[in-house]
């Protein structure tokens, strides 16, 4: 087949359309194939002879005609190029990719560019021509990198251990929240969370059976706050965890079932059951908090409270008004 | 326009900057006829041609505008202006009025005035963007045109903006686009001898759904995805205003294949990661919109500033002044 075009080349001309790495095809106005290049022959399977001065959709399938045809309007009509890139369809033409084992997809991305031809004569547009350009590779590695991008952006935020929001993030949004508060003047309350004893579990069990049970309570706390709650690791033992549109009575329900459930909880760990408890201090947003930390530091202070009158307690900070 | 009129026509021209100073003028007897543009700051060319009316001045108006959409003629005509030039003026079509109305029926040649205009052609910064500023206007305005006639609508077409700034500051140009909305952009290279630069469109993210919705009412197709309407929007205005350029400049441009330079994000997302290099920039800013809708979207031409001589020296090329 390419055999033949090559020989029935009969200027450099057409010599170059037809060993272009760029698909040419020539359309006129009823959508009849004028000229259909190599590229497109070899891609394809279809063959020129086969789709020359036959109508496009006859014999391409995948395009939809009315879809097309109105695509085409500015071509023909106002004598725009017109543009379809592999951002908003993958490909104009079902063709697979150039390279069949290492390329990252099954089918090509394509750019086209469908540009009218003018006849000089009379100024009108009496034919398009259609170039489809092979971006695979381009497409392909702008998608792995917004892949990346998505991965990495989660892997920042998020503590590898428990799966919660790690430090830097959950202040980053605590900022956030304290700044936006100010504008919608509903409740909003953050708690303090830390498990008690914690050291002598390391001591007595290992490291590993803390790392179980920090897991644990992360998971209680997951189930035990809503989806719209901000939930974070603070530190080692520490847990933080932003409650909107919650009064401290509210988050005081909140964390007494976060406080239960743990207490309730059997831990195991390599064939051992542990019990833990936790202390909870919980502060609600007041304009007395000059700054997002002052506001942190009363739920502190609360949890502060709750270890001293002998832990597994609730305590709730005691607003300024 | 001065330079369009015939030079065996016995006339005093005023020049006005703004509707104001035009009616200043008529008031001061300097405006027996007036060539009105429809784009004008302070007080656009309706404004003006309704103060007209209601107060009856005695002056002739002829509308020479590159808003060339049809209910843009009919809407001004309505309020009483005699004809309707499009811009850039073809000079038969300037006699054939003035002959119709009766205004002026002697010799048509116009090439002294040409002249004489072209002889005052600055060199400086201010006449150099000055000149942007009009070959945009037209081409925004057959851009304008083009979209008003695929959507059924009429497409408000303001002043471009035309200014001088970082490549970094582009965000802040965009005045029309709140920084807390969400947008999409696409951007599309063009390269031509006399001109180079890069046309960027900026959609407000909560127009998208209504803009399909005017679209989707030309065809009957499956509805198309978002980024399929914003890809079809941006051939049609992008196309038509680079084929505006080009013909002003009786040059070819290169038309690049256009890139999504994000979705859904806000515009100091989209220029944080998309804006590489940080040169000076000529910047035309055109924000379209289409108020019965609530749609804007911007326009922004683009150019380095190193090139801005090498189209300034083309359009005078094409208007005569140097060879």
């Amino acid at each position: 087949m390419s055999q033949t075009n090559t020989h029935k080349a009969a200027s450099w001309q057409e010599a170059l359309i037809s060993s272009i790495e760029v698909g040419v095809v020539v359309l006129n106005k009823d959508f009849v194939v004028e000229e259909w290049n190599q590229f497109m022959e070899n891609h394809t399977s279809i063959s020129t002879d086969a789709i020359k001065d036959k109508s496009l959709f006859e014999q391409v399938r995948e395009i939809n005609a009315n879809w097309f045809m109105n695509k085409c309007q500015p071509v023909f009509e106002l004598q725009i190029p017109v543009f379809i890139i592999w951002e908003q369809r993958q490909y104009l033409f079902k063709m697979h990719s150039a390279r069949p084992i290492s390329s990252p997809s099954e089918y090509m991305y394509q750019n086209v560019t469908i540009f009218p031809i003018i006849n000089p004569a009379n100024q009108q547009v009496e034919k398009a021509c259609m170039l489809v350009y092979d971006v695979t590779d381009e497409a392909t590695s702008k998608l792995r990198i917004e892949g990346l991008n998505d991965k990495l952006e989660v892997i920042s935020r998020v503590d590898g251990l428990t799966g919660l929001y790690n430090r830097r993030y959950w202040q980053e949004r605590f900022e956030l929240e304290y700044k936006l508060i100010f504008r919608t003047n509903k409740a909003l309350s953050v708690i303090i969370l830390d498990i008690d004893h914690f050291k002598k579990v390391n001591d007595t069990y290992g490291h590993q059976a803390g790392d179980s049970v920090i897991k644990e309570v992360a998971k209680i706390i997951t189930k035990s706050t809503r989806e719209t709650d901000i939930a974070g690791r603070y530190g080692g033992e520490e847990f933080v965890a932003i409650l909107p549109d919650t009064s401290s009575d509210n988050a005081k329900i909140v964390a007494d079932r976060i406080r239960t459930t743990t207490e309730a909880a059997c831990i195991l760990h390599d064939g051992l059951e542990i019990k833990v408890t936790v202390s909870i201090g919980i502060a609600q947003f007041s304009v007395d908090y000059l700054t997002a930390m002052q506001w942190l530091e009363a739920a502190d202070s609360a949890l502060y409270k709750a270890k001293q009158s002998g832990r597994n307690l609730t305590m709730v900070a005691s607003t300024k008004v | 326009m001065a330079s369009s009129l015939p030079d065996s026509w016995a006339i005093d021209i005023s020049f006005a900057a703004n509707g104001l100073e035009a009616i200043e003028a008529i008031k001061a007897g300097k405006g027996d006829v007036v060539f009105l543009d429809l784009n004008m700051p302070e007080m656009d060319g309706y404004e003006t041609m309704a103060y007209i009316k209601k107060h009856d001045l005695p002056a002739v108006v002829i509308v020479v505008s590159g808003d060339v959409q049809e209910e843009a003629r009919q809407r001004i005509k309505k309020m009483g202006a005699i004809d309707f030039i499009r811009k850039p003026i073809d000079n038969e079509k300037l006699s054939e009025i003035l002959v119709k109305y009766g205004i002026y029926d002697g010799n048509t040649d116009s090439s002294n005035r040409a002249n004489e205009q072209n002889k005052s052609f600055g060199d400086s910064l201010e006449d150099k963007l000055d000149a942007f500023r009009e070959l945009s206007n037209v081409a925004m305005g057959q851009a304008g045109e083009r979209l008003a006639r695929v959507l059924d609508k009429f497409v408000e077409l303001p002043i471009p903006n035309v200014t001088l700034i970082q490549a970094n500051e582009l965000a802040m140009t965009l005045a029309s686009i709140d920084e807390r909305q969400n947008v999409s952009a696409i951007s599309k290279g063009f390269i031509g001898k006399h001109l180079r630069g890069e046309a960027l469109i900026v959609f407000n993210e909560a127009n998208v759904a209504t803009l399909n919705e005017l679209m989707g009412r030309q065809t009957d197709n499956d509805q198309p995805s978002d980024l399929e309407v914003l890809m079809d929007v941006s051939n049609l205005i992008i196309g038509a205003c680079l084929n505006g350029l080009s013909s002003q400049l009786s040059t070819q441009i290169t038309h690049c294949s256009p890139m999504v330079l994000g979705t859904n994000s806000t515009l100091n997302d989209i220029v944080e990661k998309n804006i590489s290099r940080w040169e000076q920039v000529l910047v035309i800013e055109i924000a379209y919109s289409i108020s019965h809708e609530d749609i804007h979207f911007e326009l922004l031409l683009v150019i380095p500033s190193t090139e801005i001589d090498v189209t300034f020296r083309q359009l005078l090329f094409t208007k005569g002044v140097v060879k």
